[in-house]
């Protein structure tokens, strides 16, 4: 039985590499280009006046993400706890243990634990189920290829989190809530001031512009660690398996398709836990920090 | 972004060619000094835990936090490489 599931889920896995290969048969002259990926088409267009709030691909793939992790929630953690937990609840409570112990109380104080913890729970186990979701192979895309007269979505892997928008509007809404938060249970002075380490009044005129500038870098730092992180291992995996039509020769393929496999179990196991995990503990830091200053 | 824009410079596309080389060592580089970190911390955690095994739970956060933190150094490169290759 778990042979036959093993079996039907990597004929599944290797749908994809059928479809681009009848692909690159029928228009020959097209180049294989990974970054095309990344060229988001509109499905539905929805303008605002400037803003465009168009659903392309990476919005599909955030609304399912969304999805997914709501019903994680409702299917795992709200249920009757028992006097017996089932495999279910277990689980339900490993998750709240990583979010609790390694992820909120590295950096919350004790005081704000019943505000920010819900928050960077939440962006943990949403940045993981669309870090995740990346790496299924799912009928999101923009090629079709065509079975009796039906145009069919090719199977094919996209992370929302790869996209710098999507991550920078998360790293934005830490942003916000640590500035926030420093105001709210600081005041406007006290917190400003405790941005500036102590240091001699001399060296102020240096480390005042830095200290203000590193507070706009940890916006961008925390962005773009996530966004290049999953946009490199999804290049990867294209690269290399492009490299078979890019070169031309099926035998390319017993080197790379094994690389590109090892990259994509790296990437499963190891990069979308930890970016999850990495985006929720700072955050958590960031705005603990901000409650709490050093000083 | 074609794989063999070096090939393409032997045709007198330079500035093709100098994008490339900028790409590679801003990864090569930034992945230099990133490999040089991330064995530092694994190193350091080695010795951590071998000296006082109890403490692995609390150090692991640690780790992962520093792992990603110099990981990240490496994209930086990337993106910083990517910018040049596509805007420039």
């Amino acid at each position: 039985m778990k042979r036959a599931l093993a079996l039907a889920l990597g004929l599944f896995l290797a749908l994809p590499a059928v479809a681009l290969a009848a692909d690159t048969t029928t228009t020959p002259d097209k180049k294989f280009d990974p970054s095309e990926e990344w060229n988001l088409h509109e499905w539905i267009p929805i303008h605002l006046g400037p803003i465009n709030l168009s659903i392309t691909k990476a919005v599909a793939y955030l609304l399912l993400g969304a999805l997914l992790s709501i019903l994680l929630g409702v299917f795992l953690m709200r249920v009757k706890t028992g006097k017996d937990p089932d495999r279910k609840q277990a689980l339900g409570e490993i998750i709240y243990e990583i979010a609790r112990v390694q992820v909120a109380e590295q950096g919350l104080p004790t005081k704000a634990m019943r505000t920010w913890f819900p928050y960077c729970a939440s962006l943990m186990i949403f940045i993981w189920v669309v870090n995740m979701l990346g790496f299924i192979p799912l009928p999101l895309s923009d090629e079709k290829f065509h079975v009796a007269g039906v145009a069919i979505p090719t199977l094919a892997i996209f992370a929302a989190t790869s996209t710098l928008s999507v991550t920078l509007a998360l790293a934005f809404m830490t942003w916000m809530f640590t500035h926030i938060e420093g105001i709210r249970a600081n005041g406007v002075m006290r917190y400003l001031r405790s941005w500036i380490p102590e240091v001699p009044k001399a060296l102020y005129p240096l480390i005042i512009p830095l200290e203000i500038l590193g507070q706009f870098m940890r916006l961008i730092s925390l962005s773009v660690r996530l966004y290049a992180n999953m946009l490199a291992g999804h290049m990867l995996i294209l690269t290399f398996i492009g490299l078979i039509f890019v070169l031309g020769n099926l035998f390319v393929g017993i080197v790379a398709v094994p690389a590109a496999i090892a990259f994509y179990l790296f990437e499963v196991v190891i990069v979308v836990s930890i970016q999850a995990y990495i985006f929720a503990a700072l955050s958590a830091i960031y705005i603990g920090s901000a409650i709490e200053p050093e000083h | 972004m074609s794989a063999l824009s070096i090939v393409g410079a032997v045709d007198g596309n330079v500035a093709d060619a100098g994008k490339a080389i900028a790409l590679a060592l801003g990864i090569g580089l930034g992945a230099l000094g990133a490999g040089v970190g991330i064995g530092n911390i694994f190193g350091s955690m080695i010795q951590a835990v071998a000296r006082q095994p109890e403490l692995r739970g609390e150090l692991q956060g640690i780790q992962w936090l520093g792992f990603a933190l110099t990981e990240a150094v490496v994209f930086y490169g990337l993106i910083g490489g990517l910018l040049a290759y596509v805007l420039v």
